[in-house]
């Protein structure tokens, strides 16, 4: 594979037209202008982040802080709970995410046999169920029926199969060549076998993609930590830990006054402000989950099937 | 096999959903019993215990009270310690889910969501609690209690802080018609009275100071933050802040304004000030950090808001004015400006009754409520009362020869938000049974430390000790009406029952005034008649004459229970 | 037509009935890894997401979350009497569907161009880093989003200040882009196709990593240029996937998203920038009303469903893979 995308190259560089770079530079330039718009916002708010909190509010904060200030990454991990909220948003998002790639990967598989009698019932069966939901009440009185509230659990179960992954993953594998599953068959080997030794190492870039959007999807949640483990301390995510705190810089600053009145404490002094609160937790939620990407990145730059075909 | 198992199992589910959705139906008459049980020998209380209390309200972390030296000091006193848990996400959304699994925390403050927890029978009725462990709590609840009560009569909630003592005024006005300082300098320290005075003032301040792109006034009305712009006309005919109603002090019957000539006058004020470019456009697509930005960025002349919605802002500036005393000129001072000379403004909140759509309450989940009761009653001693606002004397205040309350330089500089919530004055300050921030001590003190003038007097700063002399004042409240005692007050306070009309009224009217103003304001000064004539086409489907009657009504039976 | 198959049906009798159940039998048994692979899949599906749509009987009733199934008071269908009988009804459901639309058809043609450019990428490095800095969008908050965007947008913001600089607009005349009424969707769009295109590319360029490199290699051969493999290699290559997800979002289009609508609108551009979920939570969720929201939600459903089959059968009729 590897060898073939040097040859391509080569090939390339051999042929390229003035059409060629014409496009090329088109298309660089093109690349250049979508990274300043999408960095930009990341830019900014990384900027707010640093940016003392007080000067924020006067507005003008863009590209860098006026005023640098290490107080709003303070303010959030002063609270202690954060470091094993983190720990438990880690372990959710593994978790999730291995179960939940590998059971849809193995259900996306079994809807590729067109010869299996349950095909279209089960797949219609879940395609159906992304366009409706009981609602909020009768979930909730379902987990407590499960006992799943006050438990890990209740964020890897409901969301065991992703329908969308499923799907995504079910094309991916209709598309490998009828040839390789054949191959696999000869030899022997049961559903099972084919599916874990064969079926599994060749759909990697999609196994990636959809660890990626079931990933990042089990990091930012926090609703089910609010409606289910919102009085367990234990079992909270970095999400919820942030959502609180940014709830606390907003009372510190509006209605808490009434408090404030009360006991003799002048606003001024409070060092915060929901407006940086709310940069500086965008920065500590999204920076380790954005270190991922490249992780997986490679695996859907480079496909590997083809060489899996070749090798 | 596995069929079998599963047919089983959502049988069981569907059971069990059933049976616990009508498992809490049955209202307190059951947890009535539970109570007889009140009487509780004395040797349990000093066992230690701790219980929860959910708060419908966004507040401080979560935390044990214990773990704060208020709370500390409680624990020690009754033995009970608190885990707060604060709201995170949408409140109805907890809110029923805890009502619909039957699970409640002991204690519940429901904030805007009562009408459904008292409707889902979650609270247990205390007036024989109170009876027997409250004697604290007849003394200052006394009165107020009765206004309390549910549609069956009974108790199931208590106001969260009334009244006790002498009426103290804050010393500063709850909203204003702000001005900037420099503004006010190089007119000479006019007396600013009206509306016309106002507009007039900035107006030829900004003709004078062209090169300097100033901007007349702004205004906030970002999401639900918009009554800042569409509350004026309440103010400017002399009331105070009671929602969608001006209150007669002496029919009491409550009249909407915003259809009213008073609106008209103030829309087309703002009409004339964009016509003339002084009125902030963005005003009416800005967020509200944008608003605050604006207020700080020196350019901005003048604005009506709400102090604690721009409380923020004021800070930042007032800060800059202490390091640098020449940024004070853009500063802002509050004026008490209403339409008419004759009109006394009501800028300053007056003392009014009872919010009764607020409260806490303790719920059917409580396994003791009697040690709960007893530690609100023991909150309510006046030496707790006197902890939770002043905190140690020594420490956090000092006693000067006459007895009365103050604070230190150094005490006010010591007290930050940092040692307010480990000293727990942020979690005692609110959401417990409390003498309310107007409220006397027994001695004579104000039981908020900033109404006590010695302090308020410390904080103000040498230019806005100028400022008040220039008008004859030594608080801002001194420029404004005293405020007049109104039983009922705030009439936005009503508790309105889920999906009412008036409820419904309240929506749509908000969304037509949101959709309407806009227009009114930014439109061409000869199209004003033609769109006020199109806003109140919209207006008038709203039944209107029922959401008056209907606020009429809760004012009456308000001035009955006051009498 | 249907009669014949009836009568056909009743002819064939009994026998026929049992020896079909015969062989599914057999064949299930046969499949019984399959089988095995796939039920307990189901049972977990039919526990988490079918049991809980007896909720769907709220909408029927006057909800009261502390009564029990019984005690609830029935209404029949007066929460969708309100919902539909709304003189905004229409007015809503035209931005909903108008905002999905764009959605849908911006967003498909943004990534999948998007992706088809980076596959002409042949630096890696310079590749991955385009990739990763277009997706960092996708991770910021639509409350950071919007309030980025209203402050780009605000008459002292950088695209009024590069208007004024080109010459387009006079100093003083600044436009005030979220105060016009119309313009509304284009700024959802632009917002939505900005934070979201990166994230969007990403499942397509898994899907041309599928595409066997020989196929390129033997058309240069032949001597198709660029634009040439991109049409006939390429884009055949992830057709499978793009119909797929063409149909699975056909599906959604009452979900138009409901956080930059709400972030971004305001009295002015209210007629174009409320939809059926803002409708919702101010006449519904904000008032305690979750029949409300549920008798909405179950509109929505039924029309997902006719979308998703009415798309389903299109794609098969014209002979391209789709979605079961």
């Amino acid at each position: 594979m590897a060898s073939g995308s040097v040859k391509a190259a080569k090939r390339y560089k051999i042929k390229k037209s003035t059409g060629d770079h014409i496009f090329d530079i088109c298309n660089y330039t093109f690349m250049i202008l979508l990274m300043i718009v999408t960095l930009y916002p990341f830019l900014n708010v990384l900027a707010v982040s640093f940016n003392q909190a007080q000067d924020t509010i006067k507005g003008g904060i863009y590209l860098v802080p006026r005023i640098w200030t290490l107080d709003n990454y303070a303010y959030i991990f002063r609270e202690a709970t954060i470091f094993h909220a983190s720990f438990i948003s880690v372990l959710r998002t593994v978790v999730g995410t291995v179960l939940t790639v590998f059971c849809s990967a193995m259900v996306a598989y079994t809807l590729t046999k067109q010869e299996y009698v349950l095909r279209k019932f089960v797949t219609i069966a879940f395609i159906l169920t992304m366009y409706f939901n009981g609602g909020l009440i009768p979930t909730f009185l379902l987990m407590r029926d499960l006992n799943l509230i006050g438990s890990f659990w209740v964020y890897i179960w409901p969301g065991l199969i992703g329908v969308f992954n499923l799907i995504i993953i079910r094309s991916f594998i209709e598309g490998l060549p009828e040839s390789i599953l054949e191959s696999g068959k000869i030899d022997g080997a049961g559903e099972f076998r084919t599916f874990v030794s064969i079926v599994l190492p060749l759909t990697t870039p999609v196994l990636a993609t959809v660890a990626l959007f079931s990933g990042v999807f089990q990091w930012n949640q926090w609703f089910d930590v609010f409606l289910y483990n919102s009085s367990d301390i234990d079992l909270s995510t970095l999400q919820y830990e942030l959502q609180k705190i940014l709830q606390n810089s907003n009372t510190t600053n509006s209605s808490g006054s009434i408090s404030g009145m009360i006991s003799g404490m002048s606003g001024a002094q409070s060092s915060v402000t929901p407006l940086s609160v709310r940069a500086t937790m965008t920065i500590v939620a999204s920076v380790p989950i954005i270190m991922v990407y490249p992780f997986l990145q490679k695996y859907f730059v480079k496909g590997m099937m083809v060489g899996g075909v070749k090798g | 096999m596995k069929k079998r198992l599963l047919l089983g199992l959502t049988a069981a589910l569907l059971v069990s959903v059933v049976t616990a959705c009508s498992g809490n139906t049955n209202k307190p008459a059951a947890t009535g019993s539970t109570n007889d049980g009140s009487s509780t020998p004395t040797s349990t209380t000093q066992e230690k215990v701790t219980y929860t209390i959910y708060n419908g309200v966004a507040g401080t972390k979560d935390i044990n009270t214990n773990e704060t030296t208020i709370g500390k000091m409680l624990e020690d006193q009754t033995g009970v310690n608190f885990k707060l848990e604060f709201l995170v996400g949408d409140l109805n959304t907890k809110i029923g889910t805890m009502i619909a699994s039957g699970k409640y925390p002991e204690v519940l403050i429901p904030d805007a969501a009562m009408e459904e927890v008292l409707n889902a029978g979650a609270f247990i009725e205390l007036d024989k609690l109170i009876e027997e462990h409250g004697p604290n709590i007849k003394r200052v609840y006394g009165p107020y209690l009765d206004q309390m009560r549910d549609k069956d009569g009974k108790l199931y909630i208590l106001p969260i802080a009334v009244q006790v003592g002498d009426y103290v005024p804050d010393p500063e006005p709850g909203a204003a018609f702000w001005i900037q300082r420099r503004v006010l300098e190089e007119a000479g320290f006019p007396k600013v009275k009206t509306l016309d005075q106002y507009i007039e003032l900035i107006t030829n301040y900004a003709e004078k100071h062209k090169d300097e792109n100033l901007t007349g006034m702004v205004s906030l009305t970002h999401d639900w933050r918009f009554f800042a712009t569409a509350n004026p006309p309440m103010h400017l005919m002399g009331y105070p802040n009671e929602g969608n109603v001006m209150v007669d002090l002496n029919s009491h019957e409550a009249k909407t304004y915003a259809a009213t000539d008073a609106t008209y006058k103030w829309l087309k004020t703002l009409n004339e000030l964009n016509a003339k470019g002084l009125f902030d456009k963005s005003s009416f697509v800005d967020n509200y950090d944008q608003y605050i930005a604006k207020l700080t960025s020196h350019k901005v002349l003048g604005f009506f808001d709400y102090r604690w919605q721009v409380q923020n802002g004021l800070n930042v500036l007032t800060d800059a004015a202490r390091k640098d005393p020449s940024l004070d000129a853009y500063n802002y001072f509050p004026l008490p400006v209403t339409f008419d000379e004759q009109t006394p403004d009501a800028y300053i909140d007056p003392q009014g009754g009872l919010v009764t759509n607020r409260g806490i309450g303790i719920t059917v989940s409580a396994k003791d409520p009697v040690r709960i009761i007893k530690y609100f009653d023991n909150l309510l001693t006046e030496e707790n009362q006197t902890l939770t606002s002043w905190g140690i004397q020594g420490e956090t205040y000092e006693v000067d020869d006459n007895g009365r309350y103050y604070r230190t330089a150094e005490q006010i500089a010591k007290i930050d938000e940092a040692f307010n919530e480990k000293f727990g004055f942020k979690q005692y300050g609110w959401n417990w049974p409390s003498y309310n921030a107007n409220s006397t001590l027994a001695n004579g003190n104000a039981k908020a430390v900033l109404y006590q003038p010695e302090v308020f007097q410390m904080r103000l700063t040498d230019s806005d000790k100028r400022f008040l002399d220039k008008y004859g004042a030594k608080t801002y409240s001194e420029m404004f009406a005293e405020p007049v005692y109104r039983p009922w007050y705030p009439a936005w306070g009503f508790a309105k029952e889920q999906n009412s009309p008036e409820q419904m009224w309240e929506t749509s009217k908000d969304e037509i005034t949101k959709k309407h103003y806009p227009k009114l304001v930014l439109g061409a000064p000869d199209k004003f008649e033609a769109n006020w004539e199109e806003y109140l086409k919209d207006f008038n489907k709203l039944d209107t004459a029922g959401y008056e009657k209907w606020t009429t009504e809760q004012v009456k039976i308000r001035v009955e229970d006051a009498k | 037509m249907e009669n014949n198959t009836a009568q056909a049906a009743v002819a064939a009798g009994a026998q026929r009935k049992t020896s079909r159940l015969g062989t599914f039998a057999r064949k299930l048994k046969q499949q019984r890894v399959l089988v095995f692979m796939s039920i307990p899949f189901v049972i977990w599906l039919f526990i988490f997401k079918y049991v809980p749509i007896w909720g769907w009987t709220i909408a029927f009733q006057d909800f009261k979350p502390a009564l029990g199934f019984w005690d609830q008071t029935w209404i029949g269908f007066d929460h969708f009497k309100f919902l539909f009988g709304d003189e905004r009804f229409l007015r809503v459901l035209r931005n909903t569907l108008v905002m999905s639309g764009i959605n849908l058809v911006f967003g498909f043609l943004t990534a999948i161009t998007l992706a088809l450019l980076l596959n002409e990428i042949r630096r890696v490095a310079f590749k991955r880093v385009v990739q990763t800095v277009s997706y960092l969008p996708h991770f910021i908050s639509w409350v950071v989003a919007a309030s980025i965007i209203q402050t780009t947008l605000s008459p002292d913001g950088i695209i009024n200040q590069v208007l004024v600089w080109l010459g387009f607009i006079d100093k003083g005349n600044e436009i005030l882009f979220l105060g016009i009424p119309h313009q509304f969707w284009t700024i959802f769009g632009a917002s939505s196709i900005w934070k979201d295109l990166g994230w969007n590319t990403i499942v397509y360029l898994a899907a041309m990593t599928t595409i066997d490199p020989a196929q390129y290699e033997a058309a240069e051969i032949d001597g198709a240029g660029r634009f040439k493999k991109m049409f006939y290699i390429t884009l055949p290559g992830i057709k499978a996937v793009v119909i797929v997800l063409l149909i699975m979002n056909i599906g959604y289009l009452m979900e138009s998203g409901f956080e930059p609508q709400y972030l971004l609108g305001n009295g002015l551009n209210v007629d174009y920038s409320e939809n059926i979920d803002i409708f919702v939570l101010k006449y519904g969720i904000n008032q305690s009303n979750f029949s409300l929201s549920i008798a909405a939600g179950m509109f929505k459903t039924v029309v997902s469903f006719i979308l998703l089959f009415a798309a389903n059968n299109l794609a098969k009729r014209m002979g391209e893979s789709r979605l079961f």
